[in-house]
């Protein structure tokens, strides 16, 4: 009884049409259907967050949903935050710059969370950036560079609005 | 051209910060870019196309026997490929004691099955290796492996397990190892004492909960050599799957690509013998990931321990005396525990001089989860015992915190109780004062039914392995001819930058830009073996191992010069890209054209060799047990909420000589690392095992610390100038997990007067602390 | 990682599903957001031969005010009611509680019917709709009809619901003038399970507390109501509420590796004192 199902997914701006089996996760549908590996297996408990991915711009646990369950739907993963010319893109700089990876296997769970924190308009303390990543796990940094990276990319968007 | 170390006198190394040009500069690592691009390929990132998955039957009961085994009906599913017994292994035994690269040991010859066959002696223990077509099939033919076992009775406590008449775990006893010091006159120091304070204490098994499950696939190549792609601290495990499977070593090749962590979880063995077994069984390629809940289940944990000091100091607070008892508890298999109750011996009197030491130190057999390598590796949990017992002195003494630490601190040329010599300058008093200067004034409590607390803990914490472990770090570094510079060198990168490190010293004596050096690591086959990524050891070992070739590789270059313009090579400097020196002004790459032409090799291979001892017996007595210590000072604020007993942590700073930062980021993060999983330990942490069976074997269950219970950590680098790593360098992977949950239970007696004694120190456990001080809405309710 | 397959069929409508439920009996689960089913799956606790999807099905996603009470549909997620203009200011008690649940991919996800038709005992949404005294609207496609949440949920895990049922909406009376509400919990780390949790709502006239409804999670086998409390703060000065909140009865809290059976309780009355003050504040600032 393993029953395929055909689903199309945007994924970084790229249409992928695949069949597979029915039960698969969005988070294996993209790592071993469709190849694409940065969401990372964590738990399989929607707890760590490694395998975080915006759905249509909402963050989500990919190891939590069904990909059929995301038919249609656009998928963002660390990697389509790059600039068009494959350089880091502005939030990846910031963590860059701050040094918030060091084993960086949490990273692009993280940046998928940093992202939908950073998409609203109001600006967030270093205390109100912490609380929109406690659903996201780090084992190596204690977290401080990353959210110095979030404040960065923060302050750095500020100023390109102010201009 | 090979050079070594093996005449080196002291090890001891030291740098001049103004003539430094690369290191002491906090560069991006060079692995950044590519892990924020989401592009870096952890070990189960890799797939082959048509790969087989491999996955363990584990045994649900802590002890038992073995009744009969039956694959019939999981071989029936449609995909299975093969189903494995232990008898199925040729050589079904893992060494467990010492793992790496080491040729002699006064080893305990522990071992354990690869899948056991008749004896299971903990919940979760390898019984049968499945390997299918796909993840699907896996499932199912798992469930579909029918293993019968028999209860046998078991032992869950170490006491117990030590009693007589205890269950016996394996057949040589329950006893694993024991440690004794005997120095001084314990009796008389205790009988002179103006004051003795006593003190019981307990850790409390945690997990390594690296974000990256055990994984890696495993293929025969083109040549017949069984290549492991595998998350791995150790690629010498490739002699132990050749030994397993009856092979040549020259047959096996382990590569390790970055880690997402490490900690000490990854430096036994997890999936590479299954791996190792399924490919060379079935021919074809084959990967295995753990699942978060197999990892937490079945890995080996920290050691539990439990710890009773007895302390005897002077009126001016000098520390006369140690009576200290550990019992640790081992789980079911031996693993490195010897080695990690030898660590917690060494280490349990603190960064402190102290003249009469007793210690007892055992270490017993149980059918809980193994216990084995974890950052701190038993010289961590006893910062818990002796920085208690430097508060009790404190208080007893009216002495403040730092003062009677400062009066007891270690300085060069004092002897650690088990009479090694400490040879290094040491910065421990400066660093109290430097902690203490940076936290600043003892916040104000956030408002009613709120106290704060301040505490102090100090460690030490050696780096590199025991001195009788013939550790050795071998690298290549080579010239292009373009100027660009290889550097060769089998260290695995667990994380905390130890590829980027090696680039760094390599740029600091080549003068070569960081971007024109590539550092191939982690692959036991193609490079220098360099060691296991473990015991704070590689920027000790490897970094050496990359300074001795880059400084040989340097002279060469410099030789050739000298030979063709006359000038003599120390005349001779190497500047970026350029040789300067009377009258020459020479590009790098011309030099490296010349060398070719004059027959002198553009490349040398590095052999470091650390610091030789003999091996210690029980009663420990040795000139030299580790290479060096790291020394560190902990400051913690926090705030009680009196009700709840929740604790929340305001400010933390950590200030460690690391003799010389090579790089002062990636020294920041080891330490803010180091002190969140210290701090999880502290308050949240704990693998919860009722009668063998692991309850927290979920990321829901067990809890690691999120961002918001961390503060921002601050982490003050201190640089003595000296140490034994390349220019001075002292290892910093793992000293800042020590004092953490000491400095924690420090902050709570200050804010309560009543000291947590048990970790980790969950609200329901302070909230006993305050109905013990006397008050507290516990108390008044009831 | 490691599951057993089973197949997936997608509703586009709940009735629809109330038929696939038929058809398929005990082997089949409903997944909407897929927070709490795809977890279980996870790790083998749940082993579905098939998954009916109602996330996309038709309607159940507003939050309507209409005579007194406000209705919202069953697949509103939970970050929609933490965000909901309409919802804050009728009952702004949902919101804040559904503000609090899990971490934002949970909210992003997580429906308000899945969440209370999970019935953990610990979980946020079914404890204010018990302090609340919602109502909620089932179907089986065929027919409806009302619950009310304080004999919804059964126990662990358990509710009233039957094979072929699924909750469509839910209703919860309008804030009253006078009335403030107060929401605590408390769990080791943010975003887990609370060890225990309280939802408070108090109606103050003339500086006395003269209604209130007291509801706690997390320490017993569903959300209760502790009417005894609810009782003794009838006629009490704010000030004074917290030493009249007497013997919590009705609690059965169970220790875990955790936490105590007593340390739960104790827990527990302190968030109940505390979301007591929060509830008499908002009531007085109201006014």
């Amino acid at each position: 009884m393993t029953a395929t199902i055909t689903t199309t997914l945007t994924v970084n701006g790229r249409q992928i049409c695949k069949a597979a089996p029915a039960h698969l996760s969005l988070l294996r549908w993209l790592r071993d259907v469709a190849g694409v590996t940065d969401p990372k297996y964590g738990c399989g408990e929607g707890i760590c967050g490694s395998c975080t991915v915006l759905l249509d711009g909402e963050p989500v646990s990919s190891c939590l949903v069904l990909a059929a369950q995301a038919d249609g739907a656009a998928i963002t993963t660390a990697s389509g935050l790059l600039e068009p010319d494959g350089s880091l893109g502005r939030l990846q700089r910031a963590f860059h710059v701050t040094h918030a990876a060091q084993c960086g296997y949490c990273t692009p769970g993280m940046l998928m969370a940093a992202a939908a924190a950073l998409a609203g308009s109001q600006r967030l303390s270093r205390q109100e950036i912490r609380a929109r990543l406690h659903g996201n796990l780090c084992r190596c940094t204690g977290y401080g560079p990353i959210v110095d990276a979030i404040e960065l990319a923060q302050d750095e968007a500020a100023d390109d609005r102010g201009k | 051209m090979t050079v070594g170390n093996d005449q080196a006198p002291s090890g001891i190394r030291t740098s001049k910060p103004d003539e430094l040009h690369v290191v002491r500069q906090p560069l991006p690592r060079h692995d950044q870019a590519e892990k924020i691009a989401g592009s870096t390929r952890y070990a189960g990132d890799f797939a082959f196309a048509s790969m087989l998955h491999a996955r363990l039957v584990r045994s649900p009961m802590p002890s038992a026997r073995i009744t009969a085994r039956d694959a019939s009906a999981a071989l029936a599913v449609p995909g299975v490929v093969a189903v494995l017994f232990g008898e199925d292994v040729p050589h079904n035994l893992i060494w467990v004691d010492v793992p790496g690269q080491t040729v002699e040991v006064a080893a305990l010859k522990a071992s354990m099955e690869v899948l056991t066959t008749d004896r299971v002696r903990f919940h979760g223990e390898p019984v049968a290796l499945v390997v299918a077509e796909t993840e699907d099939a896996l499932a199912q033919a798992c469930e579909q492996v029918v293993v019968d076992y028999e209860e046998l009775p078991a032992v869950f406590e170490p006491d117990q397990a030590l009693a007589a008449g205890a269950p016996r775990v394996h057949e040589t006893g329950n006893l694993l190892s024991e440690w004794v010091i005997d120095r001084g006159d314990v009796d008389a120091a205790f009988a002179s004492a103006d004051v003795v304070v006593e003190g019981s204490y307990q850790t409390q098994p945690v997990d390594h909960a690296y974000l990256e499950p055990e994984a890696g696939v495993g293929w025969l190549d083109d040549e017949g050599v069984l290549n492991l792609r595998v998350a791995t601290q150790v690629v010498e495990h490739y002699r132990d799957v050749a030994r397993i499977l009856g092979i040549p070593e020259a047959r096996v090749r382990v590569i390790a690509p970055y880690l997402g962590g490490g900690f000490g979880g990854k430096e036994d063995m997890t999936v590479e013998p299954y791996l190792g077994l399924a490919a060379w069984r079935t021919k074809r390629p084959v990967r295995m990931q753990w699942t978060r809940q197999e990892s937490l289940l079945a890995r080996p944990k920290r050691h539990r321990m439990q710890l009773r000091y007895r302390t005897a100091a002077t009126r001016n607070g000098q520390v006369i005396g140690q009576d200290i008892d550990i019992t640790a508890d081992s789980g079911a298999y031996a693993y490195l525990s010897a080695l990690v109750l030898l660590y917690s011996s060494v280490h349990a009197c603190g960064p402190y001089r102290v003249g009469n030491v007793r210690l007892r130190a055992r270490c017993a057999y149980t059918n809980n989860p193994p216990t084995s390598a974890f950052r701190g590796f038993g010289g961590m949990q006893v910062v818990f015992g002796y920085e208690a017992q430097m508060d009790l002195l404190a208080g007893a003494l009216g002495l403040s915190r730092a003062e009677i630490r400062k009066r007891n601190a270690i300085v060069r040329g004092d002897r650690l109780p088990v009479g090694q010599v400490i040879e290094t300058e040491v910065l421990l008093a400066q660093a109290i004062d430097a902690a203490l200067e940076r936290a600043g004034d003892k916040p104000l409590p956030s408002g009613e039914g709120k106290v704060v607390g301040r505490g102090v803990a100090c460690n030490l914490q050696s780096y590199g392995r025991c001195v009788w472990l013939n550790d050795s770090a071998a690298a290549w570094v080579g010239f292009q001819l373009d100027g660009s510079l290889s550097v060769r060198c089998a260290v695995p990168d667990v994380g905390g930058g130890q590829a980027s490190s090696l680039a760094q010293i390599a740029a600091e004596v080549l003068r070569v830009p960081m971007d024109l050096i590539t550092v191939h690591f982690g692959d036991s086959a193609l490079n220098p073996l360099a060691g296991t990524t473990t015991a704070t050891r590689q920027l000790l070992m490897s970094g050496n191992a990359v300074y001795e070739a880059s400084s040989a590789l340097r002279a060469n270059v410099l030789r050739a010069v000298a030979r063709t313009t006359g000038v003599p090579a120390d005349g001779l400097a190497l500047d970026e890209g350029l040789i300067t020196g009377p009258g020459v002004a020479m590009a790098l790459t011309e030099a490296i054209v010349l060398c070719r032409r004059l027959n002198v090799p553009i490349e040398a291979l590095g052999t470091f060799f650390g610091p030789k001892g003999t091996p210690v017996v029980k009663n420990l007595q040795a000139d030299r047990v580790f290479p060096d210590f790291t020394f560190g000072a902990h400051v913690c604020d926090l705030e009680v909420d009196l009700d709840t007993g929740g604790v929340e942590l305001l400010a933390y700073v950590a200030a460690h000589d690391v003799g010389r930062a090579i790089n002062p980021r990636s020294v920041h993060g080891q330490i803010a690392g180091a002190v969140a999983q210290g701090l999880g330990m502290a308050l949240l942490e704990e693998v919860v095992v009722e009668e063998g069976v692991n309850l927290t074997a979920g990321f829901f269950q067990y809890l690691i610390p999120t961002a918001t219970d961390i503060p921002d950590i601050d982490a003050l680098i201190l640089e003595s100038g000296e140490g034994m790593g390349p220019f001075g360098a002292r290892g910093i992977g793992e000293p800042p997990i020590g004092p953490p949950p000491a400095a924690v239970a420090s902050a709570i007696e200050d804010a309560l007067g009543v000291r947590p004694t048990r970790l980790p120190i969950t609200p329901e456990r302070v909230l006993h602390c305050i109905a013990a001080a006397g008050g507290g809405p516990l108390q008044e309710q009831r | 990682m490691f599951i057993r397959p089973f197949d997936y069929e997608r509703a586009e409508h709940l009735a629809d599903a109330c038929d696939l439920l038929r058809a398929h009996g005990e082997a089949a689960k409903v997944i909407a957001g897929g927070q709490s089913l795809m977890a279980l799956v996870n790790l083998g606790l749940a082993q579905p031969e098939v998954v009916i999807d109602i996330s996309r099905a038709a309607g159940y996603r507003d939050c309507v005010a209409a005579d007194g009470y406000l209705t919202v549909g069953a697949l509103t997620t939970h970050a929609r009611l933490a965000s909901d203009p309409v919802a804050a200011r009728c009952q702004p008690l949902l919101g804040a509680a559904a503000g609090q649940i899990g971490n934002a991919r949970v909210r992003s996800r997580g429906t308000l019917g899945g969440s209370l038709a999970h019935s953990d005992p610990a979980a946020e949404l079914p404890l204010v709709m018990v302090a609340l005294g919602a109502s909620y609207e089932l179907t089986d496609g065929r027919q409806t009809r009302v619950a009310r949440a304080e004999e919804f949920h059964l126990g662990f895990l358990t509710t009233q619901l039957a094979d072929d049922e699924l909750i469509t909406a839910v209703s919860v009376p309008v804030l009253g003038p006078g009335w403030g509400w107060g929401f605590e919990e408390f769990s080791r780390r943010d975003g887990d399970f609370a060890l225990a949790a309280a939802a408070v709502l108090v109606r103050i006239a003339d500086g006395i507390i003269v209604e209130s409804r007291v509801a706690v999670g997390a320490v017993g086998d569903r959300p209760v109501r502790l009417a005894d409390v609810e009782i003794s703060l009838s006629g009490a000065a704010p000030a004074d509420a917290a030493a009249r909140v007497g013997p919590l009865r009705g609690i059965r809290p169970v220790g875990d590796a955790g936490a105590s059976a007593d340390y739960r309780a104790h827990l527990c009355r302190v968030l109940v004192t505390r979301a007591i003050a929060q509830a008499s504040a908002r009531s007085l600032e109201a006014a």
